[in-house]
């Protein structure tokens, strides 16, 4: 999987008994679509609800998305059984706690793969960390599969519950295990799957003013994985991890200017209060790579919705 | 921190009443002119010494072998050792920085060694690291910002830079040595700040548990020293806290009250230590100015 990048700016993550939101997904413009089989699946649903995910692959992915699965915690083997197929990307495994259980999915993973004729190490393994057992082992669970690639959590309401700490305030109630479970990510190369802090007191999921805003915020600190569960969020997650023609601007101006300090001999120089050195040159590399990614993925969805319209026309 | 391609700079800084010259090999020096740098960094840490300052040289991890023959010396104080991301680097360093003391008639054990964890992988193994050698007398965070592109946050704050101090801080108690560092918030980057906003920086640091700091301007240096040095406000008050609890000890007392304060022996303690630090600053201070005039300064 070595130089692959993957674009993953919004997802939605809906219940796969749902024929409406399932039906509906490829409409939606998202990167990726998080098929639910944990908690948003009735318990007396669970066995069926693993049962249509082969079908709803090749549903949701028309329109360019990925397709992803949200598995339990405790049905791994069962859950696993039934929706490696062809075209699934990602399996997201909740509140992981050790590696051994990451080594598990993997062992389990590679085998279907081999069966089900899926190259090796096609699917990735989210390994979501919501529990204190979690950070404490965060470190060892990132590093237990090269199939963990996006690492993040320590937030949320499984890590609220789990602490016993108040889900909605005005300040960051999950500074160290989310520096934990940063700092891991950032150690093993992987692309670290978190945001800066914004407070949000109201629990609102779908306010796509909001959506942008933490983008934007989470763009401008570097972070690049966005994912949420209504409609509403899909465009501003996209637009606000997008990097906008300014930066992109900017980014070629602060590239010229490093070619010049680099004959000149100097490290660095200031302009209008803006430094520019190999760190800020760094960055712009970066930025304009990840524009690039932005822009392809995007044309990418757009072709294919335009074949599923066609099609239907 | 100064440039050791610029030595004329570099001579220059004892005047800017700094504590410690940092001759930099890593970060301002163009990678075209590090040999030469190299070559002249004995001399120049020779002509800081005689102002009686205290000369480090930051050496980067990937160049150990070529900066570490070029800068030890019986004048140079220590090394500070950036881009750091193994227990293996370190132990590499230490074991050339004795060899290198053998070779050139400097006592074992004397060049001191600060680890600048400014990588990940360094952040993440900073207890380890930061045990690999009893030769290590301090810790800091260096330019870890832009080495590990950390931004600011809405909020001002650089992404998960609290997290990284307070580990930092954590493990430098822990192993006994000063963390060094200030609090650093945007549009503050990479050590350059105004000199307000370095005073601040400074202020916060101190009260979260950083003994000093790097930075890379003159001036800078004075905010620094400003920040990072208890006022005559806090001393006085110190004095009169330690009064009371001293008056409540020889009446049978284990704590007193003060205005709306409890004052116990952790509380003078730490009064007590506030008072030592000033007077330490005082009195090093003092040594740097009869250093600069060019008289004798007792050994510390």
């Amino acid at each position: 999987m070595a130089d692959h990048v993957a674009v993953h700016r919004s997802g939605l993550t809906m219940p796969v008994v749902t024929p409406r939101f399932i039906d509906n997904a490829w409409r939606r413009g998202c990167d990726f679509v998080n098929m639910d089989l944990e908690d948003s699946v009735p318990q007396h649903m669970k066995g069926y609800a693993r049962t249509l995910i082969k079908d709803a692959i090749a549903n949701v992915t028309k329109g360019g998305a990925e397709a992803f699965t949200r598995i339990n915690h405790d049905l791994v083997l069962a859950d696993l059984e039934g929706i490696i197929w062809p075209g699934l990307a990602k399996v997201n495994y909740p509140k992981a706690e050790y590696a051994e259980e990451i080594e598990l999915l993997d062992s389990i993973i590679s085998r279907l793969e081999r069966e089900r004729g899926i190259r090796p190490g096609a699917v990735e393994i989210g390994a979501n960390i919501e529990t204190s057992v979690g950070v404490a082992n965060a470190y060892d669970i990132a590093a237990a599969s090269p199939r963990v690639r996006e690492f993040g959590g320590a937030g949320g309401y499984d890590m609220s519950r789990d602490l016993g700490v108040e889900m909605f305030v005005g300040f960051d109630q999950f500074v160290y295990g989310k520096g934990e479970v940063e700092l891991a990510a950032r150690a093993l190369g992987l692309e670290p799957h978190t945001a800066p802090f914004t407070a949000n007191t109201t629990g609102s999921v779908g306010d796509p003013d909001r959506a942008f805003l933490e983008a934007e915020a989470a763009r401008k600190c570097g972070f690049r994985v966005g994912g949420g569960l209504h409609p509403n969020v899909v465009e501003p997650q996209t637009r606000g991890f997008t990097p906008t023609q300014e930066e992109v601007d900017e980014a070629h101006q602060v590239l010229d200017e490093y070619r010049k300090l680099e004959v000149s001999g100097e490290t660095w120089s200031e302009t209008d209060g803006k430094i520019v050195d190999r760190y800020e040159a760094a960055r712009a590399r970066k930025l304009l790579d990840w524009s690039e990614l932005c822009s392809a993925r995007d044309q990418e969805k757009a072709e294919a919705v335009a074949r599923v319209e066609a099609a239907g026309a | 921190m100064a440039p050791a391609s610029q030595a004329e700079r570099a001579v220059a800084a004892p005047k800017s009443n700094t504590d410690v010259v940092l001759l930099d090999l890593v970060e301002f020096v163009a990678e075209q002119d590090k040999p030469s740098a190299r070559e002249g960094i004995v001399e120049t840490v020779r002509q800081v010494r005689e102002s009686g300052t205290d000369v480090f040289a930051l050496v980067d991890s990937e160049l150990l072998y070529a900066d570490l023959h070029a800068c030890v010396c019986p004048e140079l104080t220590g090394v500070v050792i950036s881009h750091l991301e193994s227990v293996a680097q370190v132990e590499e360093a230490d074991s050339l920085i004795g060899q290198l003391e053998n070779e050139r008639g400097i006592p074992p054990g004397a060049l001191e060694m600060i680890l600048c964890l400014d990588t990940a992988q360094a952040n993440q193994d900073a207890f380890e690291i930061a045990s690999a050698t009893r030769r290590i007398t301090g810790l800091t965070l260096g330019r870890a910002e832009l080495v590990m592109d950390l931004r600011p946050e809405p909020s001002g704050e650089i992404h998960l830079m609290q997290y990284l101090m307070q580990k930092l801080i954590t493990v430098a108690g822990a192993i006994g040595v000063p963390a060094y560092g200030a609090w650093w918030r945007a549009p503050d980057r990479g050590l350059v700040a105004t000199p307000d906003n370095t005073e601040d920086a400074a202020l916060r640091g101190r009260a979260i548990g950083f003994k000093g700091s790097f930075c890379v301007l003159e001036d800078q240096v004075a905010p620094i020293n400003q920040g990072f040095t208890p006022s005559a406000q806090e001393v006085a008050e110190a004095g009169k806290l330690l009064e009371s609890y001293r008056a409540a000890v020889s009446e049978g007392s284990a704590s007193i009250r003060q205005g709306d304060r409890i004052i116990d022996s952790g509380t003078a303690l730490q009064a007590q230590a506030l008072i030592d630090r000033a007077e330490a600053c005082e009195a090093h201070d003092k040594a740097k100015i009869d250093a600069l005039a060019g008289r004798p300064v007792p050994a510390p």
